[in-house]
């Protein structure tokens, strides 16, 4: 039985003075690493003036905050770019786990023969790329007056989410263990039980973290949005780019937009890190 | 209850050369624990899952109850099996288990419940009834596997190697546990093993397999006593049958012995010599000489290694004698045949067997 | 493929259902297979179309041209391009260099955190962030707190040891984005590196430091070779991503050489200022086909990927 390995690497049995040691260059990297982000969140609570000057003179307020939640009239709006997203964002994950869970399913219990063919057909679709079906993409969506709406966001984020949960989903339903699915059927249920009754409550976690990779880059997804969007009509990466055009470079108010705009996702990658782990090396390893 | 049968039933694995099962005939009745031994790749698992519907049929018929199953779904076979790894679903716990497929046969609560509790006092698993399968040892799993198994009153009971996870001791234990079980129950059970003392010890009859291929279905006794090749010879009991290549004329001569065999094998043949290690006589006088290689000394019986000189090469062969024994390594004695020696032809068929 | 082969290729311990036919088990896969299909080769067929016309936006030309077949025209002006040639290059650049270093800091940073000391779980924390954030947002900061000559920290801190300011955006405008791009795909790769560290079986390592090895040699003749596949996997799926890089561009230098890569530049042909959608949709073709081929490889490395599974 292969023991579980916890602890060191690159010395099995390092001295604790090494480990410790290594554990303070850790600290040291990671605050490094990060401080872009913390010097964005520290700005996003200064005055314009001292944000421009890197000095502290004025204070700390959530004044910023608050100049970037009211909107300008005639540009877009917090609520309306907050929905907007919270809208696409969520359909169209519900819609990618409505159409990857069967598919994994077909290529995972109950496999077809084909299934490495597929497998690679559907990773091969995020080879090309999106600039080069943009046009035809948007050429159509004018003719079904679909330009800024939110279904045309839906259907192309689907797309685009769709192999990646495909390829993670079929990872996970690969490790329910073979015998599970015979016992279930020798004692009586029928497809749709198994998958109900045995193979989702042990995939449950990694149906999760497929759900917030999906949630991740269709948050952040600024090119569709972007070509197939009106300005006063789009989701939150547009809206964090209006305020730096139509306020100007106004480094304060820009902190504090960025924050509110990565918050949610961020908040639930820190949530879930140790699923998307699993989700993300399980890909194709065991 | 009912019977099961094989019906030159045949699996033949896409790329493979050979069959992993070739046309077996077998024929389990009513109540019987046969047991389905044989080495890795001989196919008992494979046969085993045939009769569950789990591997499919390239050849012949499986009927349960007289009634053809072949193409018949394993849920709607009305069979209960045991996994090796006992397969228990880790979501829901020992009742939840062990009511299943109850549940999905659609038997009201209170039934259920009654039916579960039953089993789980005949396999003293009613403090557990609340526990995840996470949270039980191994032994109990295992019981829980079986729970799941009995409540469910089935046809047939399928059991695949359910003993090999558990400890040496443990094992011994719940084998005889389950031998009286099944006894009671009298429900037609097909069990397989890699074991041949639990072969030897659960089965009512006992079929070994080898390749693919039915060697002999027999009492454990008679597998013993009458094994029909040399297969089933050296794989039955344990220690292994000695066996010596020897040339067949009106005597059989063992290292300088000659040894009257009866006419069964025609002169001047080769053949091979089989005695058990308890036929090994081992005196200070005797016609055969010996060297003792090495003792293993279980307590009330010892295993003695030994090394004789036959056809004018070193053979070794092992000898069983009670306690007390006095013998050591590197000393010289000499053995004695006692006992059932057998005679197995050039195509390893047992052709005769002598009392010396 | 026939009947016998194919089933000898299913995947490890998914014995074939012997009472479901072929197509009840195609079905399930069936609505997610034709909704990728229509949803991105239908557009890519359409450019087919377009890449052999001359098609341009009219309302942005003062002679208003009409749209005709001009046959390999849009082809034949590609190989002439030089632009496009440079644009190529960068892409090249851009990716390779973005992979490799992600994948150099991830590693690195996946094996400082292989070990359990206080903190561990918040760094980790801390250290994915930067793949969270938009990436709009993460060009946002580098170009304006950290790249920036007026405001940024880096030139700021420059100045305070006494070297002048950096114009880095202007005068590096290809590092530039290396560098958001690199900072926001190590967590990525980390996460990769640190499964596939975690996966080594701990008695394999410890019989190598009973028979003497020390931490290094353990880590190159054990660990690395381990961890191939994952960095394959890493390398696969970066690239994927990488590779269609457009967000930082578009935000931090706006195109403009050396920083403009295959995907902006066909976007500068077609809706993003040139609007002569003709030639751009000849230029994605020819993207396209380029990425078949690289696909093709990245199709051995997949299917070496699947083939361990097989055997796992």
């Amino acid at each position: 039985m292969i023991r579980k390995r916890t602890g060191s690497t690159l010395g099995v049995g390092e001295r604790r003075s090494v480990t410790i040691g290594i554990g303070m260059l850790a600290w040291i990297v990671a605050l490094l690493w990060i401080f872009p982000v913390a010097w964005t969140v520290f700005t996003s609570f200064k005055t314009e003036q001292d944000a421009a000057t890197q000095t502290l003179s004025q204070g700390l307020s959530l004044g910023r905050y608050s100049d970037v939640a009211h909107a300008i009239p005639g540009t877009l709006s917090l609520e309306t770019a907050f929905m907007n997203s919270l809208v696409v964002v969520l359909v169209s994950t519900l819609i990618v786990l409505l159409l990857a869970l069967p598919a994994a399913y077909a290529l995972a219990i109950r496999p077809i023969h084909r299934w490495r063919d597929v497998l690679f057909f559907f990773i091969s679709t995020k080879f090309l790329p999106i600039v080069a079906s943009i046009f035809p993409i948007y050429v159509y969506a004018e003719k079904w007056n679909l330009i800024g709406t939110r279904t045309v966001l839906i259907v192309l984020y689907i797309a685009i989410n769709l192999p990646l949960a495909i390829w993670m989903l079929r990872s996970f339903f690969m490790e329910v263990p073979r015998e599970l699915i015979e016992a279930a059927e020798i004692d009586g249920t029928n497809l749709f039980n198994q998958l109900r009754q045995v193979i989702l409550p042990l995939a449950g976690p990694g149906i999760a973290a497929t759900a917030l990779l999906c949630v991740i880059f269709a948050w952040n997804e600024y090119f569709y949005a972007l070509q197939l969007n009106f300005a006063s009509g789009s989701t939150m990466p547009q809206w964090v780019i209006t305020n730096v055009s139509t306020r100007g470079n106004f480094l304060a108010k820009l902190s504090a937009a960025s924050v509110i705009a990565c918050l949610p996702v961020v908040l639930a990658g820190w949530a879930a890190q140790k699923r998307m782990i699993r989700g993300l090396s399980m890909g194709a390893i065991k | 209850m009912a019977s099961v049968q094989y019906d030159e039933a045949t699996r033949l694995y896409p790329g493979t050369p050979k069959p992993a099962v070739d046309k077996l005939n077998l024929t389990i009745d009513d109540g019987e624990l046969l047991v389905l031994v044989g080495p890795s790749g001989s196919g008992k698992s494979t046969a085993l899952r045939m009769l569950a519907g789990l591997e499919p049929l390239d050849g012949g018929h499986i009927l349960i109850g007289g009634k053809d199953v072949s193409n018949i779904r394993p849920r709607e076979r009305d069979i209960a099996m045991v996994f090796q790894n006992y397969a228990l679903y880790p979501n829901l716990d020992v009742a939840q288990n062990m009511g299943f497929a109850l549940k999905q046969q659609g038997v009201p609560k209170h039934e259920r419940a009654q039916r579960v509790r039953e089993v789980a006092k005949l396999l003293d698993l009613e403090p557990y009834l609340d526990r995840k399968p996470r949270n039980l040892s191994g032994g109990q799993r295992q019981r829980v596997a079986m729970g799941r198994a009995i409540v469910r009153r089935p046809q047939v009971y399928l059991m695949d190697e359910p003993l090999s996870n558990l400890d040496a001791k443990l094992r011994v234990q719940t084998r005889a546990e389950l031998v009286e079980l099944q006894r009671r129950l009298a429900v037609t059970t097909v069990y397989v093993t890699h074991d041949q003392v639990e072969a030897m010890t659960m089965g009512h009859r006992v079929a070994v397999l080898r390749d693919g291929d039915l060697q002999q279905v027999d009492a454990p006794s008679k597998l013993y006593h009458e094994p029909s090749n040399l297969f089933v010879a050296g794989f039955i009991g344990s220690p292994a049958m000695n066996m010596l290549p020897v040339s067949v004329g009106t005597v059989v001569n063992v290292a300088g012995t000659d040894i009257k065999i009866g006419d069964t094998v025609e002169r001047g043949r080769r053949a091979t010599l089989g005695f058990r290690p308890e036929s090994v006589l081992i005196g200070e006088s005797g016609p055969i000489p010996a060297r003792i290689r090495l003792v293993e000394d279980l307590g009330s019986e010892l295993f003695v290694h030994l090394t004789i000189d036959h056809e004018g090469a070193e053979h070794r062969i092992v000898a069983k004698v009670d306690a007390p024994f006095a013998g050591q390594a590197e000393e010289n004695v000499h053995i004695t045949l006692r006992g059932a020696v057998h005679l197995f032809d050039e195509t390893e068929a047992r052709r005769a067997t002598v009392k010396l | 493929m026939t009947a016998a082969a194919a089933d000898a290729a299913l995947p490890r311990g998914r014995a074939k259902d012997p009472f479901s036919s072929p197509w009840r088990r195609r079905l399930p896969l069936l609505p997610a297979l034709l909704y990728v299909i229509a949803i991105t080769q239908l557009p890519f067929v359409v450019s087919i179309y377009y890449s052999f016309t001359n098609l341009k936006d009219k309302t942005q030309s003062l002679i208003p041209e009409p749209t005709k077949f001009v046959g390999i025209d849009n082809y034949k002006q590609i190989f002439s391009d030089p632009f496009f040639r440079d644009a190529m290059w960068t892409s090249v650049k851009m990716t390779v260099l973005a992979v490799v270093l992600s994948l150099l800091f991830g590693t690195l940073f996946a094996v400082l955190l292989d070990r359990k000391f206080i903190g561990q779980g918040v760094i980790r924390t801390l250290l994915i962030t930067p793949f969270l954030l938009m990436p709009v947002v993460a060009a946002l900061i580098w170009k304006q707190q950290m790249f920036s000559s007026l405001f940024g920290v880096l030139n700021k801190a420059l100045n305070f040891v006494g070297l002048n300011s950096v114009q880095f955006i202007s005068d590096h405008p290809l590092a530039s984005i290396v560098t958001v791009l690199v900072w926001q795909w190590t967590p990525f790769m980390m996460l990769i590196m640190l499964a596939g560290l975690q996966s080594q079986p701990g008695d394999v390592l410890e019989a190598a430091s009973v028979d003497g090895a020390n931490a290094l040699g353990i880590f190159r003749q054990l660990t690395l070779p381990h961890l191939r596949r994952y960095l394959e996997l890493g390398a696969l799926l970066g690239s994927i991503y990488i590779v269609q890089a457009f967000d930082a561009i578009d935000v931090m230098t706006g195109g403009g050489p050396g920083s403009t890569n295959v995907p902006y530049y066909v976007y500068e042909e077609s809706i993003g200022g040139g609007f002569r959608y003709g030639s751009a949709s000849a230029y994605a073709i020819v993207v396209v086909v380029f990425s078949i081929v690289i696909a093709t490889f990245a199709l051995r490395v997949l299917s070496s990927l699947f083939r361990d599974e097989e055997r796992a």
